[in-house]
């Protein structure tokens, strides 16, 4: 509150009003008063008061209401009731309404400046908060967005030109050279990738994401996650076997990024799996919930870091360092799923392998999901890449 | 091609502006390029060419929506297709909430992510340019 604070009273006794706001005009704050419940809630749009005392007994509208209909309209303001008959039920039954505090009458002139000084104190606060999330949250977008341009801007600067020259170039490139222009493009790839992952994990707002829900197929959700890692796990011998347990429930959700949480737990398994090792996913329906496991036979996580895998910049420390990960997958998955009022957990057996199981609430209805038999897996994905 | 087609490129980055004229040029365009939104508007309004290659974040913002909006209001631009190039889909879709990705901007237009493939884009460059001589050889 850079100004003076402004309070505002109502109730029905003019004689309580006129002494009040002499007690308070002395301590440096505005007030304003009004009679009853209809004028003071037109002074709240008009005033803007940051403490409002509301006697609970007035005619016409009820000190409750008022209150009820302040906080409505603004929240923020503090709200502090005046029990005519002192009673604790009614000041309780206030405060659970949102009053911040009570003044039982009748009261001492000192106990009113106490109780509007908290409250004042109570609203600076508020304030002070709400403004500190405000800027925390812009600053959070403005720095995804600058990062998303400054870095990424030379980036594709270099890769467009890769692109150009390999092309410009290829009737003179050999063999050797043709592979190093491929890296030096997969790599510029990677990176591009890692940076849009960084910033997915700054940005993600999971309340967005909700806004964009309808009913989704699991099964297909499963067989995009599958596609994208295949060629990953292709490279790496590793085999993807996809099974699903019909009748399946659709869920309520967002396609897109359901299938990017599925796509990291994929990424993982494939990543922590030793060469020529498998990978299962399978979905099935138990109680009203389609659960989505994800298992590897791969290096596993010990059992001290099990509490924090789903943080964020949690990488595991397996024997194979040039598969280390950004650390976002994980969270960036569990924040996605619970978006979607469910839950991602794990359970891993070092040396054995991890399964990720995904845990989503079925839509009723009777909405059903494709059966397996016609899922949009294709029959070489089922099998798996193992040729590769 | 009776003649050949000439494209303008206006993007802030010079060296991504090479990469894509030479893909372009290799392909018998002829291209112009202007790396601030001012210099692009008054080459475009000297000589409107026959498709405009458009980055969106340039200067301090978005200056590219507020070329392309410029661009409409002109009856003599209005039918020059414009293919947008950008490497912020996310930034697209935050300025104009819940639109599709990216709004129509003019009657013809595209949208291509940093960095584009060359076969994609002079794809997407062709087809532009079909599409806006049908719409002309329909109104006359």
């Amino acid at each position: 509150m850079e100004d003076t604070p402004r309070i505002l009273i109502i109730d029905d006794e003019e004689v309580v009003l006129d002494s009040c706001a002499q007690i308070l005009e002395g301590g440096d704050c505005s007030v304003a008063t009004a009679t009853d419940g209809a004028t003071g809630l037109r002074l709240v749009e008009e005033f803007r008061p940051d403490l409002v005392f509301v006697d609970l007994k007035m005619p016409g509208m009820s000190g409750f209401e008022a209150l009820g209909r302040i906080q409505a309209s603004d929240p923020t303001v503090v709200t502090v009731v005046i029990t005519g008959y002192a009673t604790v039920s009614s000041a309780v039954e206030a405060m659970k309404k949102g009053a911040y505090d009570f003044l039982p009458k009748p009261f001492t002139p000192d106990e009113l400046r106490l109780v509007a000084r908290r409250g004042l104190e109570k609203r600076r606060l508020a304030l002070e908060t709400i403004a500190l999330r405000r800027e925390k949250e812009m600053l959070r977008e403005h720095f995804a967005a600058v990062v998303s341009h400054e870095l990424k801007a030379p980036l594709n600067a270099v890769q467009q030109n890769l692109f150009a020259l390999s092309q410009e170039l290829s009737d003179r490139l050999t063999e050797g050279q043709r592979g190093r222009f491929e890296r030096m493009r997969s790599r510029v790839d990677d990176l591009l990738r890692l940076i849009q992952t960084w910033l997915r994990g700054i940005s993600a707002d999971v309340g967005k994401i909700r806004e964009g829900f309808r009913p989704v197929s699991v099964a297909s959700v499963m067989s995009r996650a599958v596609e994208t890692v295949q060629p990953h796990a292709t490279r790496k011998d590793v085999e993807t076997v996809v099974s699903a347990e019909a009748p399946l429930s659709l869920v309520e959700g967002d396609e897109g990024t359901l299938t990017e949480s599925l796509v990291n737990l994929l990424e993982n398994a494939v990543k922590y799996s030793h060469v020529g090792g498998k990978v299962r996913v399978h979905v099935e329906e138990r109680e009203e919930r389609v659960l989505i496991s994800v298992s590897d036979t791969g290096v596993g996580i010990p059992r001290e870091d099990l509490p924090f895998i789903f943080g964020d910049f949690y990488t595991g420390k397996g024997s194979q360092a040039a598969e280390r990960g950004h650390g976002l997958g994980l969270a960036i998955s569990r924040r996605i799923v619970e978006a979607h009022h469910g839950t991602l957990s794990a359970e891993s057996e070092p040396g054995r392998g991890s399964t990720f199981l995904i845990c989503l609430p079925a839509l009723k209805a009777g909405l059903r999901d494709r059966p397996p038999g016609e899922t949009a897996v294709p029959a070489d994905l089922q099998k798996g890449g193992a040729t590769g | 091609m009776s003649q050949r087609k000439r494209l303008l490129i206006v993007d802030d980055d010079p060296d991504f502006v090479d990469g894509i004229r030479s893909i372009l040029e290799a392909a018998g365009y002829e291209v112009d390029a202007a790396y601030n939104p001012k210099d692009g508007f008054e080459a475009l309004q000297a000589r409107p060419c026959d498709l405009l290659l458009l980055d969106i974040m340039m200067g301090r913002g978005a200056e590219g929506i507020m070329f392309a909006r410029k661009m409409r209001r002109d009856p003599r631009l209005r039918e020059v297709p414009v293919l947008i190039i950008t490497g912020i889909r996310e930034q697209i879709a935050f300025l104009f909430p819940g639109q599709p990705v990216h709004p129509h901007f003019v009657p013809v237009d595209e949208l291509v992510e940093k960095p584009v493939e060359p076969a994609f884009l002079l794809e997407k460059v062709s087809a532009l340019m079909q599409a806006a001589e049908a719409r002309k050889a329909k109104t006359q």
